[in-house]
């Protein structure tokens, strides 16, 4: 067969795409991760909440570099302000804490640092990093391998690999290209929008606040940020409200039972998304590609939490990949569905669980049924004793 | 919420945030994005679902109808052809 300028071209280095390009060229494969921004991680779309145990899993190292602040714990609100607090310092307090010796239970990361640190991780172990530079397009070949349009800083470029890497977060168009079903329901899509405040205490905690009454669909949120600072967000369903996020996020600043503890809030940065609240793409491959991360939906249904299975995927990406460009195996007529299956075993079962669960609790037409089944659903999720502390 | 007659967006950029939550939801097919990754502005919607409006976090879009129907496909056409944008097709170079 004829060589191919790449192994693996990826397009979109964020978590999951240069968590994949780095553990591929750590293993040798010749490796191009591009993506079109001229700053990873911007416009930020994410809280950047993940566990200690989730960067450990993927060989990434808690660097200062990207740390906001460490995290203990969780506390998780009804709509009226009663809480739950899963605080590991008080749990497990020979584990978890501050003090040396001790660690957190997990991290807010600064999404511009964390995704550049991973990209440069990539880099270091060898793949060849472009930013400013678009996909096109994508075309399987004959010989077995495929073409890659791509556009850099303006110029047109075609070049060609054995697979395509589609890491193009949620928007993603390389699915798109495959003829993949990538469409979300409006029903499983949260709007979300989030403040970086000054002037909001937080103790170590993750704050969850579940209620129809200031996230209908969602829910709203109060990360410790560094520094003194906070952000607060929240996500609701289009299909629950006739209002944005933003007079929800008002709302909830201005009138929820925190209205105190925000009312010296000033807003730093604004940020927003859209976060899947939905099942794994039922097929994240096609001929000579597959697709990672939020491209892929890895996203955990419950939390929206995108970071952990962003990397744990891009890692079991990469292992596969290893072996099966390694053993020369066909790319074509749905040879890399091993993939999937790889990581539905590893990963995705877990997630169609947590699917099947929220499913389960937003089916219920009922509001205060709803509210009650949310907030003892994520008091669980986050508890010491949860089956899905894992993910 | 759907509408039969095409639309053609507009994004106050003023308030835009640029979260990519209207290109996530919107069930066109590869390249229907501005360069400023939000739905596009320069060409219409066929499908008019107006999902992206809904999703959008700040309320920043907004449509008109697509009046003048025969004129529409050579609009689209031609436009198609000066943009920059990825192809039409899944697959297609």
């Amino acid at each position: 067969m004829p060589p191919t300028d790449y192994d693996l071209i990826i397009i979109g280095a964020g978590p999951a795409g240069s968590t994949t390009a780095r553990f591929a060229a750590e293993a040798g494969l010749r490796v191009l991760l591009v993506d079109k921004r001229q700053e990873l991680g911007a416009p930020i779309q994410c809280s950047g909440a993940i566990s200690g145990h989730g960067l450990a899993a993927a060989g990434i190292d808690a660097d200062p570099e990207f740390i906001h602040e460490a995290i203990y714990g969780f506390a998780i609100y009804d709509q009226e302000g009663e809480r739950t607090v899963h605080d590991y310092r008080l749990l497990k307090p020979d584990e978890y804490g501050a003090a040396e010796g001790k660690k957190p239970l997990g991290y807010v990361v600064d999404r511009r640092r964390f995704d550049r640190y991973l990209m440069t991780q990539a880099e270091r172990a060898g793949a060849g990093v472009w930013l400013k530079t678009e996909g096109l397009g994508y075309q399987p070949t004959d010989d077995g391998h495929c073409t890659v349009s791509l556009r850099r800083y303006n110029q047109d470029l075609r070049l060609t690999t054995r697979v395509l890497v589609g890491a193009d977060g949620l928007q993603s168009q390389v699915g798109r290209w495959a003829g993949l079903q990538t469409h979300i329901k409006i029903t499983e899509l949260a709007g979300c929008l989030q403040f970086i405040v000054d002037g909001v205490e937080t103790e170590g905690l993750l704050e969850i606040v579940t209620g129809h009454e200031w996230a209908p669909g969602g829910y709203a949120w109060v990360f410790p940020k560094g520094h003194g600072y906070a952000e607060i967000g929240l996500g609701v369903i289009a299909t629950m409200t006739d209002k944005p996020a933003q007079w929800h996020l008002d709302k909830f600043i201005r009138q929820s039972f925190f209205r105190r503890r925000f009312a010296n809030s000033r807003v730093l940065e604004v940020q927003g998304g859209g976060v899947p609240l939905a099942a794994p793409l039922r097929t994240q491959y096609a001929d000579n590609l597959i697709l990672v991360g939020d491209a892929a939906r890895h996203v955990n249904p419950i939390t929206g939490g995108g970071l952990h299975t962003a990397v744990a995927g891009g890692k079991i990406a990469a292992d596969f990949l290893i072996g099966h460009l390694g053993d020369g195996l066909p790319l074509q007529d749905g040879a890399l569905r091993a993939y999937q299956t790889l990581w539905l075993e590893e990963l995705g079962e877990k997630m169609w669980k947590l699917y099947g669960i929220k499913t389960d609790i937003f089916h219920n037409m009922n509001i205060q049924q709803r509210d009650r089944q949310l907030y003892a659903t994520m008091s669980d999720y986050f508890s010491p004793t949860s089956e899905f502390k894992k993910i | 919420m759907s509408k039969q007659q095409p639309v053609l967006f507009s994004i106050g950029w003023n308030a835009c945030i640029n979260c990519g939550a209207c290109v996530a939801i919107c069930p066109q097919e590869a390249g229907f994005v501005s360069p400023f990754d939000t739905i596009a502005v320069d060409r219409p919607c066929d499908i008019a679902c107006l999902l992206c409006e809904a999703i959008c976090p700040v309320d920043t879009i907004t449509h008109v109808p697509v009046l003048q129907q025969v004129a529409q496909p050579a609009l689209a056409t031609a436009l198609r052809r000066t943009r920059s944008a990825p192809p039409t097709h899944p697959g297609e170079l």
